[in-house]
Formats: C-alpha cells, sequence, structure tokens
C-alpha cells in the first residue's frame, strides 16, 4: 500500500492520538524489516533483479505520434508493469502475498536512497535553490489546484467523499491529516482512501505519461517541469523526473536538484497547507457548490468496503 | 498500542542488520542495472551506492533513535545536501561518486519493488469505481499543472533564463 511516503512522515500539529496515525507506516515498515528476515527471500530479490535486466535491455522506446510529438516509455515503467503482472501472474507461483509485503517494506527503506541521491544533487545546486527560492515556495501553493475538481467529484455523485478526494493528491501524509480531523470511518476519509489506493496503482504510470505530453505541449520552463514533479510521493516524483531529465540533457543536476528539494517541501510545507488552507477551503466550496450540483440520490460508496 | 510499540522494541543490531543486508542487495542490483543502462563502470557505482545507503541508514536510524519527531525523509535529506554542500571537505568525494549511479538507476529498480509490493492492493483498487478513477486522474493531474504554471509564471516574473 504506502509506496509514496517516508517510514512515517509528518508532523501533525495538534494534540490529540494523531501519533497513532502518523506512525502507521513506521511501525509497519520496522515489523515487516525486523522480523521476517527479508533479506533472505532471495525469490524477490532475484526476481527484481531479473526484471531491473529485462528493462534495462529494451531501453527506452520512443513513439512517435506527431510532428515533435513522442511517447517516451521508460525502463521505470517497464520493472513497476513487470512488477505488477508477476504478483498477478497465476502461474508465477513464488511472487505471492508474501513477497507482495517484504517488497513493500522493504521500498519504504530504498525511499531513502532515492531521497539521498536528489539530496547530493540539491546540495551541489544550493546556491541555485536559493536564488529559486520564491518560485519554489509558492509552487506548492499550485498544488491547491486539486480542488478545482471538486465539482467534478459532485457531479459525478460523490458526497463528503468528494472532500478527502480533491483536498490534496491523497499520499499518506494526506491520508493521516484526513483521518485525524474526519475520523476512521466518516465519508471524507474513504474518499481519500480510494484516492489513495488508485493513486497507489495508477498514479505513477499515469503522471509519467502526463508529464512526456506535457513536455510536448506547453512551452513552460525547464526548472518549472522540475519544480512540478516534487507532487509529494517518491514513486511519483520519480517517474515525473524520468521524461523531463530527458527532454532537457545537460541540466541534470538542476533538474534533479530542483525535484528533489521541491518533493521535500512538499512533504514538510505541504502538509500544512492542506491542514490550514486545502481542507477548510475544499470545506466552503462543498458548502457552496453541493445543493447547486449534488445528486439527490447519493450514490452507493464502491469504495466502501 | 502494545503492537505497536512491540515493533520499535525490535530495533536492535539485528534490525540494523536487516536494513544493511537490504541496502546492500539494493545497491548491487542497482550498480548493475546502472552498468547495463548507462555503462557506468560497477565498482565507481558500487561506491556511490554505498555513500548513498550509509546516508540512507543514518536518516533510518536517527528517526528511530533521536528523541525529535522528524521523518527519516528530513534527516536523509539534510545529511545528503551538508555532505555535496559546495566547499566542505566530503562534496568532491561525495559528487564523484554519487554522479556515477544515475537516477533512473535507482528508480527502475525501485519501482520494481513499487510493482511488486502493490500487487497487494489490487482487489481494493478493481472494487473502486471509474467514477473514483476519473476523480484521481484529474486529481494528480490538477496537482502537477497547478505547480507547474505556478513556478513557471514565478520563474518568468523574477527573469530567470531558460536554460
Amino acid at each position: 500500500m504506502n509506496y509514496s511516503t517516508t517510514l512515517g512522515v509528518v508532523i501533525i500539529p495538534d494534540k490529540g492520538n494523531e501519533g497513532q496515525v502518523e506512525h502507521i507506516y513506521r511501525e509497519k515498515t520496522d515489523k515487516r524489516i525486523l522480523k521476517r528476515n527479508p533479506w533472505r527471500d532471495y525469490r524477490l530479490h532475484c526476481t527484481v533483479f531479473i526484471l531491473v535486466v529485462i528493462a534495462e535491455f529494451i531501453g527506452t522506446i520512443e513513439i512517435p505520434i506527431a510532428k515533435d510529438v513522442a511517447i517516451t516509455i521508460m525502463p521505470l515503467i517497464y520493472t513497476m508493469i513487470l512488477g505488477l503482472v508477476f504478483y498477478l501472474a497465476k502461474p508465477i507461483t513464488w511472487i505471492q502475498r508474501k513477497q507482495a509485503r517484504i517488497a513493500e517494506g522493504a521500498m519504504m527503506l530504498f525511499i531513502g536512497v532515492l531521497i539521498a541521491k536528489l539530496a547530493v544533487a540539491s546540495g551541489q545546486s544550493i546556491n541555485l535553490i536559493f536564488q529559486m527560492g520564491p518560485a519554489l515556495i509558492l509552487q506548492e501553493l499550485g498544488h491547491l489546484a486539486t480542488i478545482l475538481v471538486l465539482p467534478i467529484a459532485l457531479i459525478l455523485g460523490f458526497k463528503k467523499e468528494a472532500i478527502g478526494m480533491t483536498n490534496s493528491i491523497g499520499r499518506e501524509p494526506n491520508v493521516a491529516v484526513v483521518v485525524d480531523k474526519y475520523g476512521f470511518n466518516s465519508p471524507e476519509s474513504r474518499g481519500v482512501f480510494a484516492i489513495f489506493i488508485i493513486g497507489t496503482v495508477i498514479g505513477t504510470v499515469f503522471i509519467s505519461f502526463l508529464v512526456t505530453f506535457s513536455l510536448s505541449f506547453l512551452p513552460l520552463h525547464p526548472y518549472a517541469f522540475a519544480m512540478a514533479s516534487g507532487v509529494g510521493s517518491a514513486s511519483m516524483n520519480a517517474a515525473a523526473i524520468g521524461p523531463t531529465l530527458a527532454a532537457f540533457p545537460g541540466m541534470e543536476t538542476q533538474i534533479e536538484a530542483f525535484a528533489g528539494f521541491s518533493n521535500l517541501l512538499s512533504f514538510c510545507v505541504g502538509i500544512y497547507i492542506v491542514i490550514f488552507i486545502a481542507l477548510p477551503l475544499t470545506e466552503k466550496l462543498y458548502n457552496w457548490l453541493e445543493p447547486k450540483l449534488g445528486k439527490d440520490a447519493p450514490v452507493h460508496k464502491q469504495e466502501d468496503e | 498500542m502494545p503492537d505497536l510499540i512491540d515493533g520499535s522494541e525490535n530495533v536492535s543490531v539485528h534490525g540494523i542488520l536487516n536494513w544493511i543486508f537490504l541496502l546492500t542487495i539494493f545497491s548491487i542490483i542497482t550498480a548493475i542495472g546502472n552498468y547495463l543502462g548507462y555503462h557506468h563502470p560497477m565498482e565507481q557505482s558500487l561506491v556511490g551506492m554505498a555513500i548513498l545507503s550509509l546516508i540512507t541508514l543514518a536518516g533510518v536510524w536517527m528517526e528511530r533513535y533521536l528523541p525529535l519527531n522528524v521523518s527519516s525523509i528530513l534527516y536523509i535529506s539534510i545529511i545528503g545536501i551538508i555532505l555535496a554542500f559546495p566547499g566542505m571537505p566530503t562534496s568532491k568525494f561525495v559528487l564523484h561518486y554519487v554522479s556515477q549511479v544515475e537516477l533512473l538507476s535507482i528508480v527502475t529498480v525501485f519501482l520494481a519493488y513499487v510493482g511488486i509490493g502493490m500487487g497487494k492492493s489490487w482487489d481494493e483498487f478493481k472494487a473502486l469505481g471509474w467514477k473514483a478513477i476519473v476523480v484521481t486522474v484529474l486529481v494528480i493531474a490538477a496537482t502537477y499543472y497547478g505547480a507547474a504554471i505556478v513556478a513557471h509564471i514565478m520563474l518568468v516574473l523574477t527573469g530567470v533564463p531558460a536554460a
């Protein structure tokens, strides 16, 4: 489940029992990593190794769809999809739920390596980051654009779920905030869980294609693409950086620096933006729009179970 | 919450060894992938991965042992930034070896674990309707474009050349 955040991020600034919510992920990781001797599961690691070799041999594929427009598919997409296929495929009996749990625990540790690599790029370019400070900080407010999706969620028939769905991108820290505020069994929490699960399964692939298309169509500043890739999820961040690096050769360090730093900001600052701005704003908009757009018959929440 | 406390009691030498073994496996796979994909010499990328693994280990350790309520991401980022800071005695060494490991090589291995791990969520995913999928896709797009457009406007306003 929780692949995108850290080993338990988020400092939620208020009292009460949020301690449990905020550390769920870290504790889960600890339990898995510590009790199962995860490195011993050679089937898992050999499978990963084979996936990586296959992916690197295929290499990057470019599919031209129009003049100057091409879809780039990178090895990182193959390994992820193949990993999922290996888990789901019946004939492959050595990758089961147990391996998936170990993989999940292990990747929480490996996020650290990814973050460390980006941090080194940030340290190297620290002067540049200070120069771009205003852009870096203000683009965090750009994430508030998710609230614009609220009317569409209402038209589709969601009720209070929509508040949980559209206040943010719905990764672990956001889930923790919503659960903390509305309670585990509230419709708002159901909404954010739905976004979390769907984001987990399709988010990384989707953002990789989204970025590829945007790079061809949108004449934005290269640094803007780099900063935007820091959406607050390590794997989505990574998948978004891939095509950006490929599109601007020679700017690797700057792009990695901005992407890493912006993702770090999303972790640290983003959570406060959600608590103090996004959630109140989403609620206001909901109260205003729901009577106008909401359907009478509430949709039976498919995400209920 | 007895079982939560139970989890952290086990953080011991034994636990750290598990982290070290996992990071070693990860480093070896990444170094091979890095060689296949980008032809960086294997021993150089292994040193690079060792540096990154040590930073990770330090950050993960600090998260669990220091009294501050701070995530390992923050510790890891701060250590990484300081080690690579221009003028630091470590920066030349760290930059040389870490630059041998392409970011995308790390990501490729990382996402293989993510892919296998996400299999667990597959059933829950299938239970959700298409409407929720539409909303998710729009939310991700909105986050990305919101940030990109604000960043672009700020960069243009502050006159940053596009290169």
